[in-house]
């Protein structure tokens, strides 16, 4: 196992935390936060690579530097949601927003 | 090695507590006790940049994840004001998110320890923050405006998202 393997084992197991809350919460404001962790992991994976692989010619850490304004974007429109949501209904639990089911 | 020595000691310790702080975020029942707990694994990952010799993305890390979306995502909790959360906390589909999470868990060790990553040559390459900047500023130019796009059409959307409804200026 080399350094790198380490560096995505552990992005990887952040990565299943983030995605095991996306799935599994119901509150809506942990599932951003899950999916920022998950963001956050593929990010350790870029830059890992990156450093340990010099192929990519400083792309990696460019590409997590977007990734991170990207996350604070969406995570900005989320809780945007988030929020009207309470709005309307006094809950951030997901099942109650089901509106859209056919 | 451009990714610097490794020091396994350094690792664990960073591993170890971004983990932890991940698992907290997940399985905490108080929702203000998760947003801590998401502030340290923020932290946590910038450590790693920083042991991983990015100092400009640990940097980074800490001035957008530690100091803005954190803010951001505590004011929707206040604004929310869900205190405790009531009743069950996980959805009844995480009896099938458990095994699904552990499953691509072990599927993806055994693909990152069984794959021999090609190294692509050329480990002399100086990624310092004058390096990134030129790069930034000159082959990426386009993608950093296209994000400059995106930021403003995510402020104008959270603002159109937040205000309340049926009211007109």
């Amino acid at each position: 196992m080399s350094p790198l393997d380490w560096w995505l084992l552990l992005a990887m197991l952040l990565f299943c935390i983030g995605a095991f809350g996306v799935l599994a919460r119901r509150n809506t404001i942990v599932v951003i936060m899950s999916l920022e962790l998950m963001l956050n992991a593929v990010n350790i994976a870029l830059v890992a690579i990156a450093q340990f692989r010099a192929g990519s010619q400083g792309a990696g850490v460019l590409f997590s530097l977007f990734v991170i304004t990207l996350a604070a974007a969406e995570v900005t429109v989320g809780l945007g949601i988030v929020i009207a949501n309470y709005r309307a209904k006094r809950t951030v639990e997901n099942d109650h927003f089901d509106e859209m089911k056919g | 090695m451009p990714g610097g020595d490794f020091h396994p000691f350094f690792f664990v310790v960073i591993a170890a507590w971004i983990l932890v702080c991940g698992l907290g975020v997940v399985l905490f029942r108080n929702i203000i006790y998760s947003a801590v707990s998401m502030v340290f694994c923020f932290l946590g990952v910038a450590f790693a940049y920083a042991l991983l010799n990015a100092e400009l993305v640990a940097i980074v890390q800490i001035l957008i994840y530690v100091g803005a979306t954190s803010v951001v995502i505590l004011f929707a909790i206040m604004l929310t004001e869900v205190q405790q959360s009531y009743g069950q906390l996980f959805h009844r589909q995480a009896i099938f998110a458990a095994p699904l999470a552990v499953a691509a868990a072990v599927v993806m060790t055994v693909m990152v320890v069984s794959t021999e990553l090609v190294d692509v040559g050329d480990t002399s390459l100086n990624l310092s923050v004058h390096a990134l900047s030129s790069l930034l500023f000159n082959r990426y130019v386009f993608p950093f405006e296209l994000v400059s796009l995106v930021l403003l059409a995510a402020m104008i959307g959270a603002i159109v998202l937040a205000r309340r409804q049926g009211e007109k200026r």
